[in-house]
């Protein structure tokens, strides 16, 4: 039984999790979780002011790692095997369906998951100061997750696939200048071929993921670094903007060793860098409202984590993915759509491929990426930031009614049809 | 070493490893540039004028063209590639003109838009005899909505 024991304290040092020394330590020592402080504000917990939006996206990102992985096995990209092997996914495979299923709703879940996250984060004023980078940071997440639903897209090959892309990568040609050799570049041809679904494949699973973990890490270690999660606006103190509050820390051009022992608190290394203490918004006072992340944070975490997964399993039980025709270059769906999220782009496109296009989804993203450069007032409470709030609610409205415009009310010929007439299309 | 001969090897390291990136930036957009394509070639045959019926335009899967063939004035090719996004437009017999599904553009017999997303009228191809007596279609030749091949 010594070895046993012996083999077990190998490899979990940690005392007893019953101590607080053990709660620590298992932040401390394990390269998994230390990503966590030991210690969170109780109210950096609290359901209504992230509702986790973040965490549930991430799982949501390993979900489609995981399922991603399980359809490699069966997909080759070269046409048309690649739509034989969908086939082969629908009918034949053992949880064939349902694992396609999975990677399909998860996708369109983080989609919708990652906009919600961004909304919260806006709503809340948690880009303002110090976290203005990981805004950026967290853009560019947004964008790599509609790339990496645009590079997915076409993997099935058929009539969907094909002719969003062939649409999708036409906008990018309107790009001045180098519109039409960025096409050539990403299709490896002139039209969405053989070349094009190796080309989409390679991206879809080797380089946009891996951008994708990158950033992800980037943004995880800035939450961190940036003090832990922002206060949730409803414990902003009136009428004073969030500030640091540095308990005696030393001022950040004493030279190292230069700095007088506190009395009242002991410094790390990391404190003494800073310059601040690590829990920069607690005060003293204040420090009986952290808990330990053993157990608070991670059951939370954990639960999320299991009504996302949960949730993806019981839609894609019920809900197959859906499959269309064999990709056909000669014959145009009617009316032909992009996936839901990049039709209020596609109706801006029926307006006008530059403006619509490549102008208006350009500046819609330099915008976001300068909100909270822009965004100068320091206040973060909602009573004080109603400009912001109009604007950025007109905003997120108008991508709405624009994607509901495209999905609903758009019929044969991409005319103006609402969704209760039927049409009955291609009278030709 | 001096501060001189600092800065001089200095800036030669800077500029070599710039230069460096820079080449290597070049290579790997040179790299995806594909040197061959596998695609269809753009100039072909369809076969001889006899296959073509009069009036109403053939429409040929593959190619994405339109064949016309007029009584008094012979030949002409049209793409049926939407010059808005690329995708393929249907001819109409009802109003005898070209509708694009996409966004609704809409062109005129001779190619011209009537309405909708599209910036530029459909092209024309050049249509030629060849010696086989085949008719050829040359898709880097794009020629005015006028064009005739008279046989
Ligand atoms: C793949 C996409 C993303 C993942 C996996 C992700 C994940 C997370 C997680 C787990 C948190 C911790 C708190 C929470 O759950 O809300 C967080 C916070 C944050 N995220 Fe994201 N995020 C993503 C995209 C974005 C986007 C699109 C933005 C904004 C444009 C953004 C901006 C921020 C900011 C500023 C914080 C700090 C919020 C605070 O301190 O209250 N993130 N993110
Ligand atoms: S592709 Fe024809 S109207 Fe857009």
């Amino acid at each position: 039984m010594n070895l046993i024991r012996d083999i077990y304290q190998s490899i979990v040092r940690r005392d007893p999790l019953s101590t607080d020394k053990g709660k620590s330590e298992l932040v401390f020592l394990n390269v998994w979780l230390h990503i966590h402080p030991a210690k969170v504000k109780k109210e950096s917990l609290k359901f209504k002011h992230t509702f986790y939006l973040g965490f549930i996206t991430f799982f949501l990102f390993v979900i489609l790692v995981t399922t991603g992985i399980a359809l490699m096995f069966y997909y080759r990209p070269y046409p048309p095997h690649a739509y034989q092997d969908m086939k082969d996914l629908q009918f034949v495979v053992f949880m064939g369906p349902f694992l396609r299923g999975m990677h399909r709703w998860a996708a369109h879940g983080m989609v919708v998951c990652v906009f919600l996250h961004m909304c919260r984060v806006f709503y809340t004023g948690s880009y303002k100061k110090p976290r203005q980078f990981n805004w950026v940071v967290g853009v560019f997440l947004l964008l790599l997750t509609l790339g990496l639903s645009f590079t997915g897209y076409l993997l099935p090959w058929d009539q969907l696939a094909f002719w969003a892309i062939t649409v999708g990568t036409n906008i990018g040609s309107y790009a001045p200048l180098v519109g039409g050799k960025l096409r050539e570049i990403l299709l490896g041809g002139h039209t969405v071929g053989e070349a094009a679904l190796l080309r989409f494949y390679v991206l879809h699973v080797a380089i946009l993921p891996s951008f994708m973990i990158l950033l992800t890490v980037v943004h995880f270690w800035r939450v961190r670094k940036d003090g832990g999660l922002s206060r949730p606006v409803w414990k902003l103190k009136p009428n004073k903007p969030e500030q640091l509050v540095t308990i005696g820390a030393p001022p950040q051009t004493a030279p190292l060793n230069a700095v007088a022992a506190s009395t009242d608190k002991t410094y790390g290394l990391m404190e003494v860098v800073t310059g601040k203490p690590i829990f920069e918004t607690i005060t003293p006072d204040e420090e009986e409202d952290a808990v330990f992340s053993y157990p608070y944070a991670f059951f939370r975490e954990a639960i999320a984590l299991m009504v996302t997964v949960t949730g993806i399993m019981a839609i894609s039980l019920f809900f197959r993915a859906p499959l269309e025709e064999l990709a056909n270059p000669a014959k145009t769906p009617n009316p032909a759509k992009a996936p839901w999220y990049f039709l209020g782009l596609q109706e801006l496109v029926s307006h006008s491929a530059l403006l619509g296009g490549v102008v208006a989804p350009t500046l819609m993203v330099l915008a976001l990426l300068a909100i909270p450069y822009f965004d100068r007032n320091p206040s973060r409470r909602p009573s004080d930031r109603k400009w912001a709030i109009w604007l950025f609610t007109i905003f997120v409205v108008a991508n709405l009614v624009l994607i509901v415009i495209g999905t609903f009310f758009r019929g044969p010929g991409w005319a103006l049809v609402p969704p209760w007439v039927h049409v009955v299309a291609g009278a030709e | 070493m001096n501060r001189r001969n600092f800065l001089s090897w200095g800036s030669a390291g800077v500029v070599t490893l710039g230069t460096g990136v820079a080449v290597s930036l070049g290579a790997v957009v040179r790299f995806l540039m594909p040197s061959v394509f596998y695609e269809p070639p753009q100039t072909f045959k369809i076969g001889t004028p006899g296959d073509f019926a009069f009036g109403m335009p053939t429409f040929l899967v593959d190619e994405k063209i339109f064949v016309f063939r007029d009584r008094e004035k012979g030949f002409s090719v049209a793409s049926a590639v939407c010059t808005h996004l690329g995708c393929t437009v249907a001819h109409f017999q009802s109003d005898n003109r070209f509708h694009c599904p996409c966004h609704g553009s809409v062109f005129a017999p001779d190619g011209s838009v009537i309405h909708g997303p599209a910036p530029k009228p459909l092209q024309w191809f050049e249509v030629t005899l060849a010696r086989d007596g085949q008719l050829r279609v040359d898709k880097d030749k794009v020629v005015p909505a006028g064009y005739r091949l008279m046989v």
